[in-house]
């Protein structure tokens, strides 16, 4: 019979009325890597949270090697020997690598001190178990990146885990670095009876090393099975792609055909950093051109650097004409607009009332002589909370008062307000509901027809397909390939995004 | 139906009391003044003592309420006011010229701040560290300059510069009080009316969310300080004046503690973003009335600082209410 280390069956949780996870399964056999995936908001970090410990399930049941758990806090899931290791690293950079392993369960001798050579011998005997050689006392900083993630992975071995689970822990590592974590993951699963859930956007890495997969889809199970087929191939890329996206998930047509001007924006290798590495496009009058790919890469520094928030070496022009845009008020200036992502973070000025908010950008409109008229920002701010039906009590009140729809509606207000000719939108639906969502894309559909030409980047594939007229995909800062509407589908998306390439 | 529209009524008196519950705070003190101590203490002469006496701390804070407002701080207010006291009593000494003594004192206040600023911006050092420094480097460069003393002004050379402060309005209002309200007057104005007043705000709610709308924040913040410098030179001047002179280890002690005092007390948030200038006005009036308060009954000198301490922790600790969890 076949030993499982974890089964949940049908897994229910709502999220105050919305149910995201609809009776989800997962078997995972003992000593083998699984790949858990799924798209964004698909349900596996709260399937994985539940496991965890940090939210409580609705219905369903958990079995741990055979047995059945109850899992409700952090401690309990901890206390089972499951560990979590997350896409940021949790080491901290000014302690010793012992330190790291043994923050807040130190070994103390009896007089009470430390007792700091028992804890490196500790270490070494774990690190010995996992055939790396690091020295215990050497710094964390000094250890490069993949070293640290496996010092993370010494550290759930400390604590007996034997389930491990790694949250897309390979977005930050290069190749090599790669090749090196999997390698030590899968002696731990051959020699030490460790199994590890892995999750992971990159489709490349999970063919090539997990063992089985299951995947998800708005909360409910899609498919599930081993990497390695009958036949004795291994299953394609491609259609785990498929298997993630699903096809019935276009419901309401936003797109319209339009006539698209003369090129407004050419951008010759821009490079920030080594986050973006050479980039070259163009950009067209009344184009809606999307920008995507997945965590990691690139687009947003670069959108950034095209608004001036972000150093950055290449050529920008504008109508012919090359710009220099050091500082996001020159970009407003040269009529450069930005609706940032993370709107708490990035966008929303929360001690300013919803006016305030959304004409911040164009006080100097709002002078009469030298002083602010209260009748002219009114007048301005009405007729956006009017024309985007921005639901709000009054243009006085705070604008955290707003729901996330509402908000995002008035940050886009603020720049209509400064009348942009190039404006770029990141993840503009985020954290917005659905219906706020669909005035939203027919807000930028209208602006295309006014002619202003509009980038999108966003990391939802649906919202690149719906929206867009040509759509680039980023990978490691490159970009990867270029889609016209009529190849705009998930799955060659993708396949673009996750390093592949067309045919 | 007539119930909901009382209703209503009450809940708005209740938002109009919670809003302004710093000014009623200001009035429970006087009448208390009023009832301990009677018409000693209620009197347009006493007033305008305490207005007098707090002019000078009182202008500076409400340059320091736009520091604060922008998500700054300056603890050299108080250095810098010796130091731009000191080059504009020299100057007057020196030429007799007193209208050019206060324009290059206005504007040498005024760069002073703008350099502190620039370096709080541009070298991305925390204004805490930055005006920490600036306060003994200007108090230092002072008592090199005076030699540990101080500059008395010429009264044979300027007879005028002594009436700046000096001169009663109508033969009742002293001038000091007079340079407050024309200053308040334009400060609130700015913090309320003006684009950089509203940049400030903005600035210190939010500063990513402020740059990412367009709007060079450093300038803005720059520019804050630049505020605090001109509020600065006007107390420079007056203080000089109403003194007849300066003096480089007494003057201006402590003065950035009772300005930011004043400004924490009228509810301007050090957080940053959060506040009105007229809190810095009611700032200054509570801890004015304190002073005489605690003068007229004879209260034990020495305790002063105490009562001072209590109102500033009560003030922020009424304030907590509004802020969300």
């Amino acid at each position: 019979m076949e030993k499982f280390s974890l089964q949940m069956k049908d897994i229910v949780k709502s999220y105050s009325g919305v149910t995201v996870l609809k009776g989800v399964s997962l078997n995972v056999r003992q000593g083998e890597i699984h790949a858990l995936l799924g798209e964004n908001g698909a349900g596996k970090t709260t399937l994985m949270n539940i496991l965890g410990g940090v939210v409580p399930k609705d219905s369903g049941e958990i079995y741990l090697f055979g047995e059945p758990a109850r899992i409700s806090s952090p401690a309990d899931s901890q206390a089972l020997g499951i560990a979590f290791i997350h896409q940021e690293l949790n080491v901290v950079n000014d302690l010793r690598v012992y330190e790291n392993l043994f923050l807040g369960r130190e070994l103390h001798r009896k007089n009470g001190m430390l007792d700091a050579k028992k804890m490196c011998e500790e270490t070494a005997k774990i690190f010995s178990k996992m055939n790396v050689s690091i020295d215990p006392r050497a710094m964390m900083r000094d250890l490069e990146t993949s070293y640290k993630q496996i010092v993370e992975i010494a550290k759930a071995l400390l604590m007996d885990a034997r389930l491990i689970i790694m949250d897309e822990p390979t977005t930050s590592l290069t190749q090599k670095e790669i090749d090196n974590v999997f390698n030590i993951i899968r002696g731990l699963t051959r020699d030490h009876d460790v199994t590890v859930i892995f999750i992971s956007h990159k489709l490349g890495e999970v063919v090539d090393f997990c063992d089985s997969y299951t995947v998800l889809r708005n909360g409910e199970n899609v498919a599930s099975g081993s990497i390695t087929q009958p036949d004795g191939t291994k299953i394609n890329q491609a259609d785990l792609a498929r298997m993630m996206v699903g096809k019935d998930v276009l419901n309401q047509q936003v797109y319209e055909e339009r006539e698209i001007g003369r090129v407004l924006l050419e951008v010759r290798d821009l490079t920030v950093g080594n986050r973006v590495k050479g980039v070259s496009f163009t950009l067209r009058e009344g184009e809606i051109l999307g920008i995507t790919g997945l965590l990691g890469d690139g687009k947003d520094e670069m959108v950034r650097a095209l608004f001036g928030d972000l150093r950055h070496t290449g050529t920008v022009l504008k109508d012919g004409k090359p710009l220099t845009v050091r500082h996001p008020s020159h970009a407003k200036k040269l009529g450069i607009g930005f609706l940032p992502p993370n709107r708490k973070e990035n966008a929303i000025i929360k001690d300013l009332s919803v006016q305030d908010n959304i004409n911040i950008t164009v006080l100097e409109k709002c002078r009469r002589g030298i002083r602010l008229c209260r009748k002219k920002e009114r007048t301005i701010a009405g007729e956006f909370v009017e024309k985007l039906r921005i639901k709000t009590d009054s243009l006085f009140c705070k604008i955290t008062s707003l729901s996330g729809g509402n908000q995002q509606k008035c940050v886009l207000s603020k720049w209509l307000n400064a009348k942009p000719d190039v404006m770029i939108m990141s993840n503009p639906t985020q954290g917005v509901d659905v219906g706020a969502k669909n005035e939203i894309y027919t807000e930028i559909m209208k602006l295309a027809r006014q002619k202003i030409g509009i980038i999108v980047t966003s990391g939802e594939a649906q919202e690149i397909i719906r929206l867009c007229d040509r759509c680039l995909v980023m990978y490691h800062g490159e970009l990867r390939g270029e889609l016209s509407r009529d190849q705009l589908t998930e799955e060659n998306i993708m396949i673009l995004s996750t390093g592949g390439s067309l045919n | 139906m007539q119930n909901t529209v009382s209703k209503q009524r009450l809940d708005s008196l209740k938002k109009v009391v919670s809003n302004n519950s710093i000014v009623l705070v200001v009035i429970a003190m006087i009448i208390a003044g009023t009832i301990a101590e009677g018409s000693q203490f209620l009197s347009f002469q006493n007033f305008m003592n305490i207005l007098r006496n707090h002019a000078v701390i009182g202008i500076i804070a409400l340059g320091m309420s736009f520091v604060i407002i922008s998500g700054n701080i300056d603890l050299s207010v108080g250095a810098q006011m010796v130091a731009v006291a000191a080059i504009t009593v020299s100057f007057v000494n020196n030429t007799g010229n007193v209208v050019l003594g206060l324009i290059l004192g206005i504007l040498a206040g005024c760069a002073m701040s703008t350099i502190t600023g620039i370096i709080v911006t541009k070298g991305r050092v925390p204004s805490f560290i930055v005006t920490l420094g600036m306060m003994y480097i200007y108090r230092s460069l002072c008592m090199f300059y005076m030699q540990g003393g101080g500059f008395y002004l010429d009264k044979t050379k300027a007879p005028f510069y002594i009436q700046i402060s000096n001169y009663m309005l109508f033969g009742k209002i002293p001038m000091p009080v007079v340079y407050y309200a024309v200053m308040f007057v334009l400060f609130w104005f700015i913090s309320k009316y003006t684009k950089i007043g509203r940049h400030i705000y903005a600035v210190g709610s939010n500063e990513k969310a402020t740059r990412l709308s367009g709007i060079n924040t450093d300038r803005v913040k720059v520019l804050a300080y630049t505020l605090l410098g001109l509020a600065i030179s006007v107390a420079a001047i007056v203080e000089s004046s109403r003194m007849g002179s300066i003096n480089s280890t007494s003057s201006g002690n402590a003065y950035e503690l009772n300005a930011i005092a004043m400004t924490v007390i009228g509810g301007i948030s050090m957080e940053g973003g959060k506040g009105r200038i007229s809190g810095a006005l009611w700032g200054m009036l509570i801890l004015g009335i304190i002073n005489n308060m605690i003068t007229l009954l004879g209260v034990n000198v020495y305790l002063i600082n105490a009562f001072k301490g209590v109102i500033i922790i009560a003030a922020v600790l009424l304030q907590r209410k509004d802020r969300e969890l």
